[in-house]
């Protein structure tokens, strides 16, 4: 793992630099802009919030990206946006056309395959077919690799995840323990990734992510006096120990370790959820829009992989926000507990 | 050999014009081509408004290569019986003609830059084509204008005697 350059937090207002134009990417990002309009915006996630039930939702969506016939069920619904999500992740690898960058985009879904496939191994549960196959390893790769346990035909990092994730439950034989020992090896390889590729987006976002992965931790660890203290990750910018801090403190002194921090809203967001409603919608809102937002500074660059990044990551967000909604309104969820998670 | 130096001075002057303002011209139109192919790829409606900030950058060609012409024609190289240039005349030229080149190169360039802008801006709001898209993207072009006259007053100044 390459060493972390320290950065203190006050070296960025609200969002970290996102890097220079890089004109082979215009044709590229000139597309990406062509299309971005056609990104569903809140007001038209609120109608659908508001919808009557799950058959006025289904209508709404004719005349967009994830149109489905009216009488659609849950499975053809959930095929629908499978698709779309394969759609987005061919139009990015055209584009991006640049393998360093879309490996790092395909390494979490290797990453969250594996995790699966090694609870079933140790648990000694039969291997099922239930991977996603947008990764950069195909699913009958991993199913031919963890049935025949050989894998040596799999990529380096997943080799080290599989060995850390293994070891990492036979030492207390706990299934969370092959969680965290993939989450770190994990992180390291996506850091590393992210630095090797040059510019500095990759890198800022990554270590967007972790600090937003990291407060969740946080107040998860909080909320059910979770003992363990060395959960959090040290890619992002906010110290470790700044966090463990706060799992002694209570919940206001939680928002003034925060203070003038890019991270005060979230943090404020997440508290007050906890405290008022015992609710962690609020903060997964709250953490959507902090990243959203970063996304969106991509708009003063005019060429460059950022516009094309972050169009993959804001198309990924609408197909999960539509998922929710939609199972929302199956389940008849109240239209305000909808719009509370989507931060409208 | 050294007699010739000053009408070499003169003839690479009027290359440099036209090869470097063409650089910067070629080099903005593919800029602002690929832009406008990109957006043109899921919005083929919208050809017309993004053409005149694709054309832009294609000026600057067309000054240096009024500024060699106006070298070769003040030289008489179109008829075939070149003027006797010394070489300090020679000099004067070749500098008279970096004005239009160097301006032209780079505002060639900047000028693709800004129209590949506009072309991306006309993508999510056609209405704003002319007013921003086009309208930024012209001002670039006063600064090749300037290097064009500058080019154009300094060959007016020069007199080419016989040596």
């Amino acid at each position: 793992m390459p060493e972390i350059m320290e950065q203190p937090l006050f070296n960025f207002t609200t969002y970290p630099a996102i890097g220079e134009d890089d004109w082979r990417y215009i044709y590229a990002t000139a597309e990406i802009r062509a299309i971005e309009d056609k990104l569903l915006g809140q007001p038209f996630f609120a109608e659908l919030a508001g919808a009557k039930n799950i058959k006025d939702a289904l209508d709404m969506l004719s005349g967009t990206d994830y149109a489905v016939s009216a009488g659609a069920n849950g499975q053809e619904t959930e095929q629908m946006l499978g698709r779309r999500r394969s759609e987005v992740r061919r139009l990015f690898e055209r584009l991006i056309d640049n393998e360093k960058i879309v490996e790092f985009f395909q390494s979490p879904i290797d990453f969250a395959n594996m995790r699966l496939a090694i609870r079933r191994l140790v648990l000694e549960k039969p291997l099922s077919d239930d991977y996603c196959d947008l990764g950069g390893v195909s699913v009958a790769q991993f199913e031919a690799a963890f049935s025949d346990e050989d894998y040596g035909g799999l990529p380096e990092h997943l080799q080290e995840g599989i060995e850390a994730g293994v070891l990492g439950y036979y030492k207390n034989k706990n299934v969370r323990d092959i969680d965290f020992a993939i989450d770190k090896v994990e992180a390291d390889f996506l850091l590393d990734e992210a630095m090797g590729v040059g510019g500095v987006f990759l890198e800022e976002l990554f270590r967007i992510q972790t600090d937003l992965t990291n407060i969740k931790t946080m107040f998860r660890m909080k909320y059910s006096n979770s003992q363990l203290r060395n959960m959090f990750f040290d890619d992002g910018y906010i110290e470790p120990s700044r966090l463990a801090q706060c799992l002694e403190a209570g919940y206001d002194t939680i928002v003034q370790n925060f203070l003038a921090t890019p991270y005060q809203y979230v943090v404020e967001a997440g508290a007050a959820g906890l405290q008022k409603e015992n609710s962690f919608i609020k903060l997964e809102a709250a953490c959507d829009a902090h990243l959203n937002g970063f996304l969106k500074t991509t708009r003063y660059i005019t060429a460059g992989t950022q516009p094309i990044i972050a169009y993959l990551l804001l198309k990924e967000q609408e197909i999960k926000m539509m998922r929710m909604v939609l199972a929302c309104k199956k389940s008849q969820i109240e239209p305000e507990i909808i719009l509370d998670r989507l931060a409208i | 050999m050294l007699e010739n130096l000053g009408l070499t001075y003169a003839l690479a002057g009027a290359a440099i014009a036209t090869f470097v303002a063409g650089i910067g011209s070629a080099t903005g139109l593919c800029i602002a081509s690929k832009a406008a192919d990109g957006v043109l790829s899921e919005k083929p409606e919208r050809y017309g408004s993004l053409m005149l900030m694709v054309l832009l950058p294609s000026t600057q060609g067309i000054y240096g290569f009024v500024i060699s012409i106006m070298v070769m024609v003040k030289l008489q190289i179109i008829g075939g019986n070149p003027l006797p240039v010394t070489a300090v005349q020679g000099l004067e030229i070749l500098a008279a003609c970096l004005p239009v080149g160097i301006a032209s190169l780079a505002s060639g360039i900047q000028q693709g830059k800004a129209g590949a802008a506009g072309i991306i801006m006309t993508a999510k709001k056609p209405e704003m084509a002319v007013k921003a898209g086009v309208l930024y993207a012209a001002m670039i072009e006063f600064y090749a204008i300037l290097g064009f006259l500058t080019s154009l007053l300094l060959l007016l100044g020069i007199k080419v005697v016989a040596a």
